[in-house]
């Protein structure tokens, strides 16, 4: 009996230790449809995803700030991902705000429509594709998975102010 | 370590609070050399931050503060006069204590590049040179050898931390000729001294640094009574222990903290109201009603006076502020050989203590502006029959929400004129602006950066970026300035400053569909007008107020608000007034006022021009809140839509060549018809082909439209749609409007006048009727 316990536990332990080694390489994403292209953020940088509700324009910005709006109290930008990529706006019922955070800063992100979660092996992830527009280092990386091409967003250049 | 950097903490704030207190006790003694108390308590400053640093080893200071010390103890004893250049050189002494304290505070160590010596040298040629001049009238009392045995050795004591017998170096006194009572005091004065060593020596040990010197006023002052005979009685008063203080020491940033939590609290109250009304509205009559509100009454009650409470733990009484004047004008008054007398009134008047950090300097550059600009020199005063000593008075005092402090000097008087001319010179006014300058208006040009009417740069002012400081901070504060004056009697600066900065009473207005929050310390009054009342004047717009002119800018032109509709009737101008300039803002709509907790719009968002940041409203929305000094820095650059029509008409039209027709018709041949139809006018065309193109054309301001041709039936916007959107906007109330059209019925005649039509032609036409209608409907005949 006290063998067969041992086995399962030596089991167990090698079946926890691999996952365990591989939890390291996997990276979680969240996916997102802006446009007709997919793209993906790192799910630890989301603060969290609300449907779209009433926003305040704020004078003499560009188009695709589109203004602040009040999350429970804090007062957060508002930026169109549609508009800052240059894809028709038009408002769906799966429209949503994607409130990215990194360091202190905070703002909300419209996207058309929430895809999956996605969990993809950070080897199958390549560098952005050289490219010379200054959407270059918006993009972190290009993930592959099954026969998909998701492009992973760099949170950090989102919140960069670009005006 | 740690302990060591925590009692050096408390050294350097309690030395920072003292040092404060010093500068004005010195000045004051200067006028009254032989208020006993005062020097007592200045000899206590000394000597305690000697106390203290001798202890922390910082011997540079040490040694400064000892020889000042000892000039102090003599002036205390009265075998030295406080005479204004003994005053001369404790001064600096006391700059350099400062400075060395600051450089302990920024270094830890008092080792820098602050040379004591020479001062020490002078310190010591007072006390040592002065004390063996003969002093008839204090000998007497006061015989040299007694009285400086103690003087010497207490301030040893302190140094080498008490190791020896505290009573050895006692002055052998006569003993036998003194009376009952004045040994009895001797007796207990050796004991309290016994005592007191014995005591400092525990607090040493137990490290409690700040506590020595608290004590040990005692002991050093309890030698004078018995030296001076006479004069026993009088320092008992001193030798009380000073109460209990009632006070504790809090970190800023929790008071910062708890102020957030209270604007949190504030908005949640703003929020239960707006429900509460609601409600109200739904469930009127029912019972529970009365209950809810009564909680809510409640709730907004204790948050306000909650809120209250917490903002007056922030508060510090002004005269932290004030201290350091009077000092200050002892000096101007030496560097610049006047008489001036400070009067200071209301110290304990209180500020927020983000508001006290912020006032020091631009009171410092208005005194200054008072005592070297102002106040003449004494002669010049005698010739115009004034007192030979100038008055600067300052003064605060509270007004609703806010505080007001006032500087008011007796001398020469602003000459509006004379400030025009100078401005004229410099070439920051032009003679038409000069012209139509009120008296305050042209004050008001002392705060223009590089206008000085100093004749030569002093030491003291003449730069030209004194007054400009003030200007900025006080509009960092959302502070208005008042200037009145007259003539050879007297100016007077107001500041006005609000309470608080966090949380603020603001006034919401409306444009449009969009709510902005004015802060109402920046409102100073809002006025109903009919758009008549609004006049241009060189390309801006202006409104005749009382006696004033105020320029106009519209609300919606400062934040891009696409205007959809225009109220005709009246509107409403909220006049803003922040330090020392006016302006009126044009805005649809008055919604009220409400407390507003500001918050920050991010870093995202951070600095947008006109934006002091941003508030939660009760129904929960985001409501910007107006940068006030931004916007009238904006409203400079921006000439309002509808002002720039009327320029452009304002525009000398001397031919046919100087006006544009616009043809809107969807069909291409019917536009090139009457194209060659008005091709003889000779008038510039512009074509649109349809309704939505015209409006967006005429809209965009691109072209100086002077009469359309309007077809009527047309795509997306038809002709009378058209001809009633375009009389929405006052500006093209007069705008020539030519429909062209087969239609012509008479009810179809009917809707065109209806919709605003001022023509209507019926097709087919002949070209010289075109041209005709054309030319009488612009003027051309």
């Amino acid at each position: 009996m006290s063998s067969k316990l041992q086995e399962v536990v030596s089991k167990q332990q090698k079946q926890a230790n691999p996952t365990e080694n591989e939890e390291h390489k996997i990276l979680q994403l969240v996916g997102f449809v802006v446009g007709e292209e997919e793209f993906a953020i790192p799910i630890l940088t989301i603060q969290e995803i609300i449907k779209p509700i009433e926003y305040t324009r704020v004078p003499r910005t560009p188009s695709h700030v589109l203004g602040v709006f009040n999350l429970r109290g804090s007062v957060i930008p508002l930026i169109d991902l549609r508009m800052k990529f240059g894809v028709q706006a038009t408002k769906t019922d799966d429209m949503r705000y994607i409130v990215l955070k990194d360091g202190d800063e905070t703002a909300g992100f419209v996207i058309d429509r929430l895809n999956q979660a996605i969990r993809i092996n950070k080897d199958k992830i390549d560098p952005a594709p050289e490219a010379t527009t200054q959407e270059k280092s918006l993009i972190e990386g290009v993930g592959k998975q099954d026969d998909k091409i998701i492009t992973i967003l760099r949170v950090s250049k989102l919140l960069e102010r670009d005006f | 370590m740690d302990e060591f950097q925590e009692i050096l903490q408390d050294f350097l704030v309690e030395a920072f609070e003292l040092i404060e207190q010093l500068d004005q006790d010195l000045v004051e003694l200067e006028n009254n050399p032989d208020d006993l108390e005062l020097l007592n308590r200045i000899f206590r400053v000394a000597h305690t931050i000697k106390g203290s640093s001798s202890f922390l080893n910082f011997d540079i200071l040490t040694e400064l503060t000892h020889h000042m010390e000892d000039v102090l103890n003599k002036a205390r004893k009265e075998e030295l006069k406080v005479t204004p250049e003994v005053m001369d050189v404790v001064l600096p002494s006391i700059d350099m204590m400062k400075a060395l304290l600051q450089l302990i505070r920024d270094t830890g160590t008092d080792k820098g590049d602050i040379d004591i010596v020479q001062v020490v040298k002078d310190l010591d040629v007072i006390s040592k040179g002065d004390a063996s001049l003969p002093e008839p009238s204090k000998k007497a009392k006061a015989p040299a050898p007694a009285s400086s045995g103690p003087a010497k050795t207490d301030s040893n004591e302190e140094k080498t931390g008490d190791y020896k017998d505290p009573l050895a170096d006692e002055p052998e006194l006569d003993y036998a000729s003194m009376t009952d009572d004045e040994v009895e005091a001797e007796i207990n004065r050796l004991i309290n001294k016994k005592q007191d060593v014995i005591k400092q020596k525990k607090t040493a040990k137990t490290s409690e640094a700040e506590k020595t010197p608290a004590e040990t006023p005692a002991p050093v002052k309890a030698p004078v009574p018995v030296e001076k005979k006479a004069a026993a009685p009088a320092p008992k008063k001193t030798t009380n222990p000073p109460p209990v203080e009632q006070t504790i020491r809090v970190d800023v940033k929790r008071l910062d903290h708890l102020m957030n939590l209270i604007g949190e609290l504030v908005l949640g109250k703003n929020r239960l109201m707006k429900i509460n009304d609601d409600v109200e509205e739904r469930y009127e009559g029912e019972e529970f009603l009365e209950e809810l509100n009564q909680v809510v009454a409640m709730v907004s009650l204790v948050t306000t006076d909650l809120q209250i409470a917490v903002m007056k733990t922030r508060m510090l009484p002004i005269g932290k502020v004030f201290q350091k004047f009077p000092r200050m004008i002892r000096d101007l008054t030496r560097e610049l050989s006047k008489k001036i007398d400070l009067k200071i009134e209301g110290e304990e008047t209180e500020l927020d203590k983000s508001i006290v950090e912020v006032i020091g300097d631009p009171l410092v550059h208005i005194i200054r502006n008072s005592c070297d600009h102002g106040i003449e020199i004494p002669a010049d005063r005698v010739a115009k029959g004034k007192p030979e000593t100038g008055t600067v008075d300052l003064k605060a005092y509270n007004e609703g929400n806010h505080i007001v402090v006032q500087i008011t000097d007796d001398g020469k008087g602003l000459d509006p004129e004379g400030l025009k001319n100078h401005s004229i010179k410099k070439g920051i006014l032009t003679q038409t602006e000069a012209n139509n300058m009120s008296d305050k208006e042209a004050y008001a040009l002392i705060f223009k950066p590089g206008f000085s009417t100093a004749a030569q740069v002093t030491n003291v002012s003449g730069r030209g970026v004194g007054m400009d400081v003030v200007k900025t901070n006080l509009e960092k504060l959302n502070g208005i300035i008042d200037i009145e004056s007259e003539i050879g009697q007297y100016t007077t600066i107001k500041l006005k400053i609000p309470l608080t900065l966090a949380i603020i009473q603001a006034l919401l207005i409306g444009v449009q569909e969009e709510y902005y929050a004015i802060p109402l310390a920046s409102v100073l009054e809002t006025v109903r007008i009919t758009p008549d009342e609004i006049y241009t004047v060189e390309n801006r717009q202006v409104l005749r107020l009382r006696d004033e002119v105020l320029s106009l800018v519209h609300i919606a032109d400062i934040f891009d608000v696409e205007r959809v509709f225009e109220n005709h009737d009246h509107t409403y101008v909220v006049v803003l007034g922040l330090a020392e300039a006016k302006i009126g803002v044009i805005v649809d709509s008055l919604v009220g006022q409400e407390e507003i907790v500001i918050k920050n719009l991010g870093e995202y968002l951070k600095g947008m021009e006109g934006i002091a940041g941003a508030t939660i409203r009760g129904d929960g929305g985001v409501t910007l809140i107006v940068d006030v000094a931004a916007i009238m820095h904006m409203a400079k650059e921006i000439t309002s839509q509808a002002v720039t029509t009327e320029s452009a008409t304002a525009k000398p039209k001397n031919g046919p060549e100087d006006y544009t027709i616009m043809v809107v018709d969807d069909s291409k041949t019917d536009r090139k018809i009457m194209k060659s139809a008005l091709k003889p006018l000779g008038v510039n065309i512009v074509e649109a082909s349809d309704g939505v193109d015209a409006l967006t054309k005429l809209k965009s301001g691109e072209y100086d439209i002077d009469g359309m041709m309007v077809d009527i039936e047309m795509p997306r916007m038809d002709g009378y749609q058209l001809a009633s959107e375009i009389r929405k906007y006052n500006k093209y109330k007069d705008l020539p409007l030519m429909a062209v059209t087969s239609r012509n019925s008479k009810s179809d005649r009917m809707r065109g006048v209806e919709a605003g039509m001022s023509e209507y032609i019926t097709k087919p036409y002949s070209a010289d009727y075109i041209a005709n209608v054309v030319k009488r409907n612009l003027g051309l005949e």
